[in-house]
């Protein structure tokens, strides 16, 4: 087989369509950056999952002089040792507790004195007049269950306590960053497939056209007996280079997201997550299920030009 | 060579076919004039030959292969033994004389040292190796032709078909055509030309097959024209 030819044609074919094959490769860079920014928050739906998921805790805070939460429990102040006994027993007495781990002020400070400082937000923590000190933070119990989805009995059972403060339930705090997530991931599909979709009619009007323009040559290859494959391999390469131009934006992109808008951006936000990581940005790629933007990008173009081909160059 | 047995091919949509029960036999080696008033079915046979077209019922032999049941990947090789020569010459115009002939060869993956060695032989037989490098619109209609006739030839194939190869030319020039079909059927290559040329078919008397509305009419080995339009 003459390659010469084929790298020629494809060379002309190239620069014949120029805007047409940019379109393509936008539309393309686009759609897959979406897919995979899909494909990652996807992961880091299921990770989080993964490794929260049983682990979720209802944290029980109680009173301290002069609480914020302005509970009617606190309306005496900070909790007595009776308070606190009657708390446990309650705790102890519920079929739903896994387990009860007790958080003192002391610990409690120091635990989020580190994390705002991590976070560069220790100001308040600080200074000659601090307004968090160990004395105003609450302590709490850390409370695990057996079914993290079934935490109102104990809530509710705890509630109305002297000396509970607030009460947290990680999963639904959790469930509210989910939910953004959640809309974020959706919205990376549909707009995923909605372009992919753009991309595919773009590419099938790109072949209509440089079967047009090369009607001629197609006719006269045909009559004097070169292979289908032959004759449609300029159109595969053409619709290859493409994909793979649209793949490495995208997959930059993907890792400039990955970078910026994940480790630089929500996982110092929110470090009690488990974020993704590169290994995830890897499958992103080059993952088999869902497809990875690699395997995507050369199937979306490549199929339907064998398809279109087959019917244009049909000997 | 060429072997049609009662082949009748009917396109959609209402009408008569445009082959009618024709059953014909071209041996190898020979010249043979195909003609008939336009519709009568010339172009049609043309292209059953080329497995452009398949019939509606009955069948085609070319070179021994019962084409209308060949596989599609096969059709490839079968044209590479059948030349063709078009009325319209159909050349690429922005390729060389020499280009035009080497890339019959080049797509279908002759090296580039049998290109170089065919290619002028070849342009020296149709009488262009001085034009090897003009583009073909520096051309007359004749040598545009044998630029065809180059192109068609280069593969050396078995069969060379040529769909009124003169209708476009004058008569001095047509003859000119002639002749180097003559040539190419002297080297052993069978030819099949549809013309409506009654002058050269006078001239050259070589063996008739006359249509008429699809149907084979008159088969004669050294025939004449024979009817006036």
């Amino acid at each position: 087989m003459q390659l010469r030819y084929v790298f020629t044609e494809l060379r002309n074919g190239l620069r014949r369509n120029v805007a047409m094959h940019l379109a393509v490769i936008l539309t393309l860079f686009v759609s897959l950056l979406m897919a995979g920014i899909g494909i990652l928050l996807q992961r880091e739906a299921d990770r989080a999952a993964d490794e929260l998921g049983d682990n979720l805790k209802v944290l029980v805070y109680l009173c301290t002089d002069d609480d914020p939460s302005g509970s009617d429990n606190c309306a005496s102040g900070e909790v007595t040792g009776e308070q606190r006994e009657r708390i446990e027993q309650e705790l102890k007495a519920s079929d739903e507790v896994k387990s009860v781990r007790f958080e003192s002020k002391e610990e409690g400070y120091k635990v989020a004195y580190e994390q705002a400082k991590r976070n560069g937000t220790q100001g308040p923590f600080e200074g000659r007049n601090p307004t968090v000190t160990p004395e105003k933070w609450p302590a709490a119990y850390w409370v695990t269950l057996k079914t993290p989805e079934r935490a109102d009995g104990v809530i509710s059972a705890l509630e109305g306590l002297d000396g509970v403060g607030k009460i947290t339930d990680q999963r639904k705090t959790l469930g509210q960053i989910f939910g953004v997530m959640k809309v974020l991931r959706y919205g990376s599909w549909i707009g995923a497939g909605l372009l992919l979709f753009a991309a595919l009619l773009q590419v099938s009007n790109t072949i209509r056209l440089a079967a047009l323009a090369r009607r001629r040559e197609i006719a006269i290859m045909r009559l004097v007996g070169a292979s289908t494959i032959y004759i449609a391999l300029p159109f595969l390469l053409e619709a290859l280079v493409t994909a793979v131009i649209g793949v490495a934006l995208a997959a930059g992109g993907l890792a400039a997201f990955q970078y910026w808008g994940v480790e630089k951006g929500m996982a110092e936000q929110v470090t009690f997550l488990p974020w993704v990581d590169w290994h995830d940005y890897v499958q992103a790629l080059i993952g088999y299920f869902p497809p990875g933007i690699v395997i995507l990008g050369p199937a979306l173009t490549l199929i339907p030009t064998l398809l279109l081909t087959r019917k244009y160059v049909k000997v | 060579m060429i072997r049609f047995d009662k082949v009748t091919k009917r396109y959609p949509g209402p009408g008569r076919p445009a082959l009618d029960h024709a059953s014909l036999e071209i041996d190898k080696g020979e010249f043979v004039y195909l003609v008939g008033a336009s519709g009568s079915g010339k172009s049609t046979a043309l292209r059953l030959i080329l497995r452009e077209l398949r019939p509606t019922t009955g069948r085609v032999h070319v070179a021994g292969k019962e084409i209308n049941r060949m596989a599609g990947w096969k059709v490839p090789r079968l044209r590479r033994q059948i030349g063709t020569v078009f009325q319209d010459f159909r050349l690429l115009n922005n390729k060389t004389v020499r280009e035009n002939v080497a890339f019959a060869q080049q797509v279908i993956g002759k090296s580039q040292r049998e290109i170089n060695k065919i290619v002028p032989e070849t342009l020296e037989l149709v009488g262009l190796k001085d034009k090897a490098e003009r583009m073909p619109d520096e051309l007359s209609g004749g040598e545009q032709q044998r630029v065809a006739i180059a192109r068609a030839f280069v593969n050396r194939p078995m069969i060379l078909i040529a769909d009124e190869p003169t209708g476009n030319l004058d008569p001095g020039t047509s003859v000119g055509i002639m002749g180097l079909l003559g040539d190419i059927n002297e080297t052993g290559t069978t030819v099949v030309m549809a013309t409506h040329d009654h002058g050269l078919v006078d001239q050259f008397t070589r063996r008739v097959i006359e249509l008429e509305h699809g149907k084979v009419i008159r088969d004669e080995a050294a025939g004449s024209y024979g009817f006036q339009h």
